[in-house]
């Protein structure tokens, strides 16, 4: 309120108001969020600028770096004495061939090049009024027009014109020429020009071979890089563009910068974080191979990696790192889950060793027999659904049956006979079509016999414990399997000690009692020789700690004294496919003695003798192990179990267990069987039909978040940075307990059922590495890895291969190692060529029928199984895995496709070897100069026994001519540190020859040596090895 | 957005390129220094190691081998020929014993010998038994005998190869790049042929003969680690410290 009468004087708002302060912090305020927003623009909101200033410069000093360390390797090489050799005889070469290319060169360019040029201009003036006259000719409207104008072009055609020409001396002359004289010289110089040209190619030749030779000498032996190309380089970088680098696939709307800061990735210098002052963001891609493969233009980044590719503004997002992108980049030790992505179908990949590792683990460790995975087991999931087509056709064919029987008797009583005759008809019809039903389901049980032989399962047949095992053993297995064999296949449980009585009590009593034969003791010390040498170790470990050696494949026998009955032990080891009982699975039981005798049958059941007396379907007379039969004799097998027998710990003992016999803990046992899905990996009577308890894990790398049930956990992982994929299948493998912490659950039935595998880092890396992969991928299908034709045999081949453990012995892949390399006894120079074979190049190497019949039969003899087919002298034994036709097909084709041969296989046909040829041959064969018969064996049993390389004798069924010539050659090429040495042949003009002392007679044989051996290998004939071996005894 | 998140954008950048401004600065003082170049050894002040091995234990008795599988060897041999894994002399002191510098030298590098060693395939054995070779040094591998042999070399450090040689073929020269104590050299054909070479960084090895004696020349004065490696018996070390000019001693005892 004012005091009227004191008014407050009217201020005047020019002296006293001023807006100049806002104002001034506002224009303040102004010009700076206008330096803010230039600067945001052009820099804050662009960090890749940066990046690539300092790349720039990091790269153009480590290029100056190098460039004199490589120009002096190249220097160096260049001055070595070879090099010099080549450029003396380059010298010798120009100065003998040059003056005569120089004269040829001279008249072309100068001689018949110019006087062409000159007398074409004149000529193609000529050509043109021609032309144009015969285009007014074909225009014109009357003859008579015509007719003047053809008189036109005979007027030029006679026409003489001046042309100059000019000398070799460069002076000109002139000519008169008609356009016929010109048409004819034209034609002569250029046939003269092109018969120069030709001569001067084929003079230059010799100089331009040479100076390949030369270019390549350089870049074989120099630095990795020629200095060219590194000025190249650095030229580059001295025009230097900041700008972003961008990938982008128009049709699957793939947009990625990532090398807006990795700007090293494609370079092709190798740049290794230290060469760049630490920053990993500039290396150079790790596998320059893998982007051979996946052309970066093509692929992009993403796809393989996750992360945002468009994010530019910050490293987090364009990573990807944040709650709101469903991708985030993979970190280094799950950066395989890319290769996953599209390479859906297969077990193995090459080079993504970490998530091949996954894949295996996930097979080996049993975590199928929980979890359905698509592309896994697929043998049983074939089975099932055979069998339940069979039994659809036998329903179908119950219903033609009732049908035949109905349509008859109606036309039995039908009033007309059209009528009778066409319900007799119909009956008919349905014979025929019930021939077919069973001619399809003959098919269909042809291949279950088949898919029975395929199936295996994880753990041991848990219908043999009675016969097998230790019976207090049993609960403390199962209680804590890793407490009594650390790295146990099995898991632990969590259990009570209620539980772990009621199972064993289970497991005990639906064992079977079955016949098993008595063995006398063997030889601890030869088995133990015969376990180390024969093979078993590719699979199996033995020794604790430090001390261990051998496979992870299979179970470590370290303790089997403490836990196996030997008579079981011994039955085992001489054939672990034998049943004690075969399981028929239409009476969903094992059948027995009694049901042999009451069909009137022998009591035999083996690969031969696959029929159930009671059924006459197919039944299941192997064993589910993948343990293959070693072919091993009966003492040996008895020498092995002897020696296993001894290996317990020095003291041990089980705490007694009576319970496992009382019959009121078996249905309480049977339940937590199957709560606990136990038949996933075990053959468990009564249980054989069981279905997987876990969730399917196809595409789990891409389920919603919240969908993994992080529990009471959700809150931390958040705050620790572990909510999501990665955080959850991690911590999850670690401890599949850890998501039940703080939940209230009073029922141990309730708790997660998921076992503990006490996964090593480097198994749970893998694992996550395989889930994380495992996506509903966003790329369209044609960049899922689906090849056509025989790479499809190689996806499915390496299923079998890792099935059966092929890489435990062999070498399948290139720089893989097997178990044998890593034996401290196969280090030694000895025992080195005691490993068994490489088979990288398997394919090219053998025929594939040959292959077919000694997968099927590895002794390759019918009388003699106790021994090895090709490498008798090897004392690894190449054993008989019982293939079914489908594996075996699969395989021969795997290793046809690994080597690139095409299908089918058609022998290459040899030159027939002459008599003379035979006999030059078998002298050089059989001379001291040749060291082939000195390894090689040749079947004869007295030479033999020294043998130390495969039989010759079977060499033309066996081999394929093409692979052995370039196996004579360079074995070394095949498989570096063979014991076949190379150097055998040296070059001499076009052919190979000999590099040894040569048998009277070759002086005038001209052909190829080294073929000559081929062809004389492959015409073996009984008569012939006869003399061979005579020779080879006398000669040596 | 909220503003100072915006303002701490903007400055971040700043922070960050001063930082990396810094980092690059110090990469210019990272440079590597280069290997001590080839020193000589000055003659004046020269020292010498010197010593013998001898044997202790049981002696052991080396099978006969057997070359019949290959006469061409067989005839060359009145008797057949007892294996060289051991071979102990009239004194009991023990040949084929390599005896090497194992630790004490300064690092620096020594010029490879110009002159080849030799490495003969003769009456179907190598001679010698056991080479000490330098790193890089021409080792030039003959074939004396009438019959194919072929050289195996399995390296762990180096490159295994395996070569043929024929009878009366030219002489191979070879060099290991590497560095690498005993590598067995095995010829496939005759499998009772053994050789081993000693690939050494250095000049100062020595292997002893039929008196079990060696002797290590031209050594700079210093402290040593000298170790006797023996084919089949555990190798033995002995420290030396030698003077100027000084000839050390060091005498192993290879426990059998």
């Amino acid at each position: 309120m004012s005091d009227p009468n004191n008014p407050i004087p009217e201020q005047d708002p020019v002296v006293h108001s001023s807006l100049s302060k806002p104002l001034y912090i506002s224009a303040a305020l102004l010009v700076l969020c206008t330096v803010w927003a230039l600067y945001d623009e052009v820099y804050a909101m662009r960090p890749w600028k940066s990046y690539q200033s300092r790349f720039a410069a990091l790269y153009s000093e480590y290029l100056k770096k190098i460039t004199p360390v490589e120009e002096a390797d190249e220097t160096k090489v260049k001055a070595s004495g070879e090099y010099k050799r080549m450029e003396q005889q380059m010298a010798d070469l120009r100065a003998k061939l040059g003056p005569k290319m120089s004269e040829m060169e001279r008249e072309i360019n100068q001689v018949l090049t110019p006087k062409i040029i000159d007398l074409n201009n004149a000529y193609q003036v000529l050509r043109s009024e021609i032309s144009a006259l015969t285009y007014q000719i074909e225009v014109a409207s009357s003859d008579s027009s015509k007719n003047s104008l053809r008189a036109d072009i005979e007027e030029i055609k006679k026409r003489m014109e001046s042309v100059s020409l000019p000398e070799p001396d460069g002076a000109l002359k002139k000519y008169e020429y008609s356009y016929a004289k010109m048409e004819e010289d034209l034609a002569k110089w250029r046939e003269r020009k092109t018969q120069l040209l030709d001569r001067l190619a084929e003079t230059r030749k010799p100089i331009m071979e040479l100076d390949e030779k030369m270019s390549r000498f350089v870049a074989d032996r120099g630095p990795e890089l020629s200095g060219s190309v590194l000025r190249g380089l650095r030229a580059k970088l001295d025009n230097w563009d900041i700008s972003i680098r961008q990938i982008h696939v128009r049709d699957v709307d793939l947009v990625d910068r990532c090398e807006s800061c990795h700007l090293g990735i494609r370079e092709p210098v190798t740049i290794t974080a230290a060469d760049m002052n630490g920053e990993r963001a500039f290396t150079s891609h790790p596998r320059k191979e893998l982007l051979k493969i996946h052309d970066p233009e093509r692929f992009g980044c993403s796809p393989c990696h996750n992360g945002n590719g468009i994010a530019t503004s910050s490293v987090t997002k364009g990573h990807g790192r944040h709650k709101y992108w469903l991708w985030p980049l993979y970190y280094p030790e799950n950066v395989q889950a890319g290769c996953q992505h599209c390479h859906v179908k297969e077990i193995v990949t090459e080079f993504a060793t970490a998530l091949n590792e996954g894949r295996e683990l996930f097979r080996r460790r049993g975590c199928i027999g929980c979890h359905r995975y698509e592309a896994y087991d697929r043998d049983w999931e074939e089975l099932v659904a055979t069998g339940q087509t069979i039994r659809n056709l036998e329903q179908q064919r119950a219903d033609y049956q009732r049908e035949i029987g109905v349509s008859t008797r109606r036309a039995d009583v039908a009033k007309e006979n059209s009528e009778a005759q066409r319900l007799y008809q119909h009956a008919d019809n349905l014979r025929i079509r019930i021939s077919g039903i069973d001619s399809r389901i003959e098919q269909l049980d042809l291949r279950t016999s088949d898919l029975w032989k395929e199936v295996k399962k994880v753990g041991p047949n848990l219908k043999d414990v009675r016969l097998k095992l230790r019976k207090e053993w049993v609960p403390v297995w199962i209680k804590d399997p890793h407490a009594w064999r650390p790295g146990a296949k099995m898991p632990t449980f969590r259990l009570t000690e209620e539980e772990v009585r009621a199972i064993s009590a289970f497991i005990w009593q639906s064992g079977v009692n079955g016949p098993l034969a008595k063995h006398p003791q063997g030889n601890a010390e030869r088995g133990k020789e015969a376990l180390e040498t024969r093979g078993c170790l590719a699979c199996h470990s033995i020794g604790e700690g430090s001390q261990q050696e051998g496979g992870d494949f299979a179970a470590n026998l370290s303790r089997m004294g403490e836990k196996i009955n030997y008579d079981y032990m011994v039955r085992w080891i001489d054939n672990p496919r034998q049943r004690t009982l075969p399981y028929d699975p239409h009476e969903k039981r094992d059948l027995t003695e009694e049901d042999y005798k009451k069909a009137g049958v022998p009591f035999v059941f083996d690969n031969e003798h696959t029929v159930s007396p009671v059924n006459g379907r197919q039944l299941l007379v192997q064993n589910m192990t993948t343990m293959p039969h070693m072919r091993l004799s009966i003492e040996e097998a008895r020498d092995i179990a002897t020696y296993l027998m001894t290996r317990k710990r020095a003291s041990f003992s089980f705490p007694p267990a009576g319970f496992m016999d009382d019959p009121k803990l078996k249905d309480r046992g049977r339940f937590l069987v199957r709560h606990y899905g136990c038949a996933a990996c075990h053959e468990i009577a009564g249980l054989e039909d069981e279905q997987r308890i876990g969730t399917e894990l196809t595409k789990e790398g891409s389920k919603p978040l919240e969908r993994l049930d992080f529990a009471l956990l959700t809150h931390d992982a958040y705050k620790e940075g572990w909510y999501n994929h990665k955080g959850f299948f991690e911590n999850k493998l670690k401890n599949p307990a850890v998501f039940d912490k703080g939940k209230e659950k009073t029922d141990p039935l309730e708790r997660l059922k998921m076992p503990n595998f006490n996964l090593e880092k480097k198994e749970v890396d893998a694992l996550t590495t395989f889930l994380l992969g495992s996506v509903e991928s966003p790329l369209p299908p044609r960049y899922h890895y689906n090849p056509p034709g025989q790479k499809q045999d190689i996806i499915e081949g390496w299923w079998l291969v890792r099935k059966y453990n092929c890489m435990g012995c062999h070498q399948l892949l290139i720089g893989q190692e097997t178990v044998f390399m890593k034996m401290k006894r196969y280090e030694d120079p000895d025992w080195k060529e005691q490993r068994p074979p490489s088979l990288i190049g398997e394919g090219a190497r053998v025929n594939p029928g040959w292959l077919k019949e000694f997968l099927e039969n590895p002794a390759l003899s019918e009388s003699n199984k106790d021994r090895n087919g090709v490498r008798t002298y090897l004392k690894a034994r190449m054993p008989t895995f019982y293939f079914s036709d489908g594996e075996l097909r699969k395989l021969v084709l795997f290793f046809e496709a690994l080597s690139n041969q095409a299908q089918p296989f058609i022998p290459s046909r040899l030159d027939p070897i002459t008599e003379q040829e035979r006999l030059l041959a078998r002298a050089l064969f059989t001379s001291e100069g040749a060291p082939c018969l000195k390894c090689h064996a040749t079947g004869d049993p007295a030479h033999d026994a020294r043998a130390t390389a495969p039989n010759f004798v079977t060499a033309g069924q066996r081999l394929k001519p093409g692979w052995t010539k370039r196996w004579l050659l360079d074995p070394a090429m095949m498989i570096p540190g063979t014991a076949m040495p190379s150097g055998l042949f040296a070059r001499e003009g076009d052919r190979w020859v000999f590099a040894g002392p040569l048998p009277a007679g070759f002086q005038n044989y001209r052909k190829d040596h080294a073929d000559l051996l081929v062809r004389y290998m492959f015409s073996f004939t009984p008569d012939e090895l006869a003399r061979m071996r005579s020779s080879a005894r006398s000669g040596n | 957005m909220n503003r100072s998140i915006l303002i701490t954008l903007g400055i971040l950048p700043v922070l960050f390129l001063a930082a990396c401004g810094g980092a690059k600065e110090e990469a210019k003082k990272d440079e590597a220094p280069a290997a001590a170049p080839a020193a000589a050894v000055d003659e004046a002040s020269a020292a010498s190691i010197t010593g013998k091995v001898m044997f202790a234990g049981d002696k052991p008795t080396m099978r006969a081998i057997s070359m019949d599988a290959t006469p061409a060897c067989s005839r060359q041999h009145s008797t057949p020929p007892k294996s060289e894994e051991v071979v102990l002399n009239a004194d009991g002191s023990l040949a084929n014993v390599f005896v090497y510098v194992k630790a004490g030298l300064t690092a620096q590098s020594w010029p490879t010998p110009t002159t080849p060693a030799k490495l003969d395939q003769k009456t179907c054995v190598y001679t010698p038994h056991v080479l000490g070779v330098m790193v890089n040094q021409d080792i030039e591998i003959t074939n004396s005998d009438p019959t194919n042999h072929n050289i195996h070399p399995l390296p762990k450090s180096n490159r295994e190869w395996n070569e043929s040689q024929p009878p009366g073929g030219d002489a191979k020269v070879k060099q290991f790049p590497r560095e690498e104590l005993a590598i067995p050299i095995k010829c496939n054909v005759h499998p009772w042929m053994r050789s081993y070479v000693h690939v050494m960084s250095h000049p100062y090895f020595s292997v002893t003969g039929s008196d079990g004696t060696f002797s290590i020349k031209n050594l700079p004065p210093g402290e040593y680690t000298l170790e006797a490696w023996h084919e089949k018996y555990p190798a033995q070390e002995v420290k030396v410290k030698v003077g100027p000019k000084e000839e050390g001693k060091a005498d192993f005892t290879i426990k059998g």
